[in-house]
Order: structure tokens, then sequence, then C-alpha cells
């Protein structure tokens, strides 16, 4: 595939370049492409040729990186496994994904029972850059989110898929160069990380991580001044972690700020612009399994910005992806209709690891421009509007019945940050000790008295839709992808019932 | 402020942040020899100290909060900073 042409030229043209900064110590092309030689060899002598899906230590390394490539250049793919999870999620992993051979570039191996690879101990090798031949089919990575019933969901991408990303990113036009400074603040597990390594090392651009021991939101700052990042792509959670600080923060050298993971507020999109005078600030969306992102909106291209409840729109379908927005029975819904988004073309995954059931319930095939094409179901209830921008309204899931009554919780947050101005806020369902749906706000605040906001709320809102319980919470427990975890903020809920 | 007397209040923040008090405050304490002393809890910590003294750090203050003597060498800064530029200056 030519990507991987592509990754090798990057690689052996700019060997003098500096391609990484890991917890302050810079690494060149030159040493990524060593370490990838070192790390092929190994995989040559070590592990068979049909064994074709390894597992990955997710360090914050070199080593961790160059393993990523020359699995590729070997025509195999890349499992993350993050040392942080719990060993029984990890092991669930490993069998599910048929594992035999892990890459660890720990110390001491993680999980010796397996067949190792252990990339900081490698003797020399001859520099090797050149990629094996496979097809587009071959998967480039697999990477396992969490299931609801408790099994971890494997999502493989195919080399096709992340070709067609990559082209697709190409597509957005952006003015990008060796010269440029990219953020990767994601786990390897999290596959907003392939696009913060991948699009920098096709450049031969420098990429800036995040240390593990280190307070993200403080680090990721101090990098962005220090070392004049001008790419970044971050979940919005940073930013509301940043927000008491926005006064001190200016970073001319600032040129595209991307947004990923979350609904991204308006309001803090608009004071975090000020942060970046002369950034394009761009909204990206998109599900694993689509392939890091495939729809994108610029928030400052444009003289008006479109947003629905407060969140920005996720704008427009990258090249090579499909989008339609469909009712309870696949039906194409027209303009204005909300629906559920469902997404295909050249980024969507081939379907779950070995999971025929879940791909039954996940994609289907509908007629779509003249032929028959395959979406997912995002499970994101959005609306279309008349130019074709999409605009988020919420997850299907949060959207909840209350007395029989349909109610998104986006709808509520919306309200209470509005009264709350700079306070975040998040609403979920819990079940009252009755097992009734009830709906209880998390104020990212010190307590204080709720009753204005409350009055606010009715005036706004139906009373069904009125909190039944208020916490507050400082700061809201982030998820190990930074996102906010709403799972933990609900366990707060139940908890405070008893 | 004296230091002695900084570390004696902050360690107070430290045990009702944390909920344990199975540690010995020292300057060279760090997040890992502490039950509980996360990114999550860190944010909560700064919080406290800065209502508690009556301060504020600046943003980039915070990656150099990484063991106890760092932050009571700022805490100490802060509040004596204050005392030579009152509110408003």
């Amino acid at each position: 595939m030519q990507l991987f042409y592509d990754l090798q030229n990057s690689i052996s043209s700019h060997i003098e370049r500096n391609a990484f900064c890991i917890n302050g110590v810079f690494y060149k092309y030159s040493d990524l492409a060593y370490s990838i030689s070192v790390i092929r060899r190994s995989i040559q002598i070590n592990i068979p040729e049909t064994d074709k899906v390894v597992g990955l230590i997710a360090n914050d390394d070199i080593e961790s990186y160059a393993s990523i490539i020359a699995l590729w250049f070997e025509g195999k793919a890349y499992v993350p496994l993050s040392p942080e999870f719990p060993k029984d999620r990890l092991e669930k992993i490993i069998t599910q994904a048929e594992i035999n051979t892990i890459i660890d570039s720990s110390d001491n191996p993680l999980y010796p029972g397996y067949n190792q690879i252990e990339s900081k101990k490698l003797l020399k090798a001859e520099i090797n850059l050149t990629p094996k031949e496979v097809s587009g089919n071959e998967i480039a990575y697999l990477l396992f989110t969490s299931g609801t019933t408790g099994m971890p969901k494997g999502v493989p991408i195919a080399r096709a898929n992340l070709s067609g990303f990559v082209s697709a990113f190409w597509n957005m036009q952006m003015k990008i160069d060796k010269s440029d400074r990219f953020l990767q603040m994601f786990e390897l597990t999290f596959d907003l990380s392939v696009m913060s390594y991948l699009v920098p090392l096709l450049m031969g651009a420098c990429i800036y991580t995040i240390p593990k021991d280190k307070i993200k939101y403080s680090y990721i700052y101090e990098l962005m001044e220090d070392h004049k990042l001008t790419v970044t792509l971050m979940v919005p959670s940073i930013l509301q972690y940043l927000r008491p600080y926005f006064e001190e923060i200016d970073l001319p050298d600032m040129k595209y700020s991307l947004f990923c993971g979350e609904a991204l507020p308006l309001d803090i999109t608009e004071e975090w612009s000020r942060c970046l005078p002369n950034a394009d600030i761009v909204n990206v969306y998109g599900p694993t399994e689509d392939t890091i992102f495939c729809t994108s909106y610029c928030y400052n291209c444009k003289t008006d910005y479109k947003s629905h409840n407060g969140i920005l729109s996720i704008g427009k379908a990258m090249k090579g992806t499909e989008t339609v927005i469909v009712g309870e029975n696949n039906e194409k819904l027209t303009t204005g209709k909300i629906g559920e988004l469902c997404l295909g073309g050249i980024q969507l995954t081939p379907g779950y690891w070995k999971n025929e059931e879940k791909n039954k319930e996940s994609f289907f095939y509908i007629n779509h421009k003249d032929k028959k094409e395959r979406f997912y179901r995002t499970g994101d209830n959005c609306i279309a509007d008349a130019d074709g921008d999409i605009l988020y309204i919420g997850r299907k899931d949060f959207q909840i019945k209350v007395q029989g009554f349909r109610v998104e919780l986006c709808e509520i947050e919306f309200h209470a940050k509005t009264f709350l101005e700079k306070i975040n806020a998040i609403a979920v369902a819990t079940a009252d000790t009755i097992g009734s749906t009830e709906i209880c706000l998390a104020i990212e605040s010190e307590e204080f008295s709720c009753e204005p906001l409350l009055d606010y709320m009715k005036t706004k809102l139906p009373i069904y839709m009125i909190p039944k319980q208020i916490l507050f919470i400082k700061p809201f427990p982030l998820n190990v992808n930074g996102k906010t975890d709403r799972k933990k903020l609900e366990q707060l809920f139940n908890k405070s019932l008893i | 402020m004296e230091r002695n007397e900084i570390k004696k209040e902050v360690k107070i923040i430290f045990v009702s942040v944390l909920k344990n008090n199975n540690f010995e405050i020292s300057d060279e304490l760090t997040a890992n020899d502490v039950d509980g002393w996360d990114s999550l809890s860190h944010m909560v910590i700064v919080t406290e100290v800065e209502k508690h003294f009556d301060i504020k750090f600046k943003l980039k203050d915070l990656n150099k909060l990484n063991n106890i003597g760092n932050l009571i060498d700022l805490v100490a800064l802060k509040t004596e900073q204050k005392l030579i530029l009152p509110d408003g200056l």
C-alpha cells in the first residue's frame, strides 16, 4: 500500500530532523529508523509468518512507536495493551485477539508467559525500512473498546481504512509541513493517538508526548508554550481544566487546534479561540469503527458558526465517507429531522472482531447514491441542516425516558450550563429507590444554593426534566481516555442514594 | 509564613482530600508514595491549598508541584508576595 511507502520515504528523507520529544528528550528520525530496524529483525526471527496480530505494551517511549511501524512494515497489526489496565481485562483482550507474542519495552516483561520481544534489549541490525507488500484488507491495528456486557469489543482497522483516513486528512488541506510540532496526548489504546503520531511522521514533523506520571492538562500547556506547538488534537475535557487559566494563555504559534471525542461546547470554544489568535479551531468527529475521525467542522473559517444546544456542529463528511441520518426502520430522514447518524465509506471497519451477533446489530445495508452501501450505527442522534452540516444532538443512550417522555440529557445540561455560565454540569439518569428513571445533575463546583438554578430551569424545561438530585463534584472524574467519566458520576449518585 | 507551619497545614489538607493518614509528610514525598494522590486529587489539593492560603497558582506552577517540598516553597513564595503586593496591585 502506498501509505507505507510514503511512511518509509518520509522517515528516510528526514533522517536528521527530530521525530519525537518524549519526557524532554529528543529523538531523531535516524533513531526511529534504527529502532524500527532492530525490532523488525526480531519480529522476523521470533514471530511466525502466519501470526498477524501482535500485542504491544503501550509505553511512552521511542520503542513503542517504533514497534508499531516495524509491525506494519512486516505486514502485521498491533493490539495496544495498556500497562495501567487491570490484568483481568488485558487477559480477556489477549485471549480474544488470540495473541501469541507481546512486544514490551518495560524493564521487566509484564506478561512473561507469552512469546516476548523485549524491544529495549535488542541487538544491532541493518537499517531496513522497506515495507512488505500486503493487501489493503489486512488489518493495521485492533483496538478494544468497552462492551456493554463487560466483555471488551475488538475493532479491527484495515490498512485500506487507515489509508482512506490519511487521504481524507490531506484533503482537509491544512497548511502543515516538516517544521510543524504536534501534540500526542493520547494513550495508544485510544485511536486518536494514531492521527497524532502518523500524520506528523508522514511529513517529517516532530511529535511531543505526555509522560504518564505528569498532570496531563498542565503538561500539555507547558509543551504548547515552551515548544511552541503548532498542531494539537485534544479532547474537550482538557479545555474545562484549562479554563480557569485562559487569561494566562497566549499561543500565537498555534496553527490548528482540533477537538474530538466529546461534544465541543460553543462558549468554551469562543474563549479558547482568544488564546490562539492565529489558529483554526476544527471540531472533528468519528467513532473508532470509522477510523479515527470522519467529519469535520472549522469553527473560525466562516463568520457564523453553527451549534445546537450550545454544542458546535460536527460539519460534513470527509472525503470518502458517506453519512446518512436514519429513523427507527433505517429509513433515510430528510433535512431537519432528528435521527441516528450512520457512517459508511472507505474508513469503515470490516466489522467487530469475531463477533457476528454484534455485527448484525451495528451494521446494515441500504441503497445510497444508486448503490448498496454498508453503514454503521453510531448511536449518536443528529440533525442535518440545509447546507448538509451535521448538528450533534446527543447520545442515543443518553436519550432516556422519564414518565414516558423522551428526554435528551444534553438539553438539560445546556440549560443548566447557560445559567451557571462558566461552570460545567453533566446530567445523568439513574434509577431511584423504586427503580424508575430519575434525572440527576452533577455540577463541577464548590457547593452553593441550587434554588436559583432550579427556578431558572423550571422556566425553560418541563417539570419531568428538572433534576431530582444535585451533587457538587470538583473536578469531574476523567476516564483513561481523558473524557469526563459519566459512568463514575452515575455511580456517585447511586451511592448517595444509600 | 514559616515553612514548618505551612507543612503542618498542608498535611491537614492532604489528609482531608486523600482521606487517609498513612504517610509521613516530608519534602521528598511524591505522588508515587501516597495512596490516592493522582491527577484528579492533585487538582483538588491545588484548589484547597489555594483557598486555604488565599493564593493563586499560575498554570505553569502546577507542573512544578511534583513533591511536597516544591509545594511548600511555592506556597511560601506566594504568601510572601501577597504581603508585599496587597490585592489589586
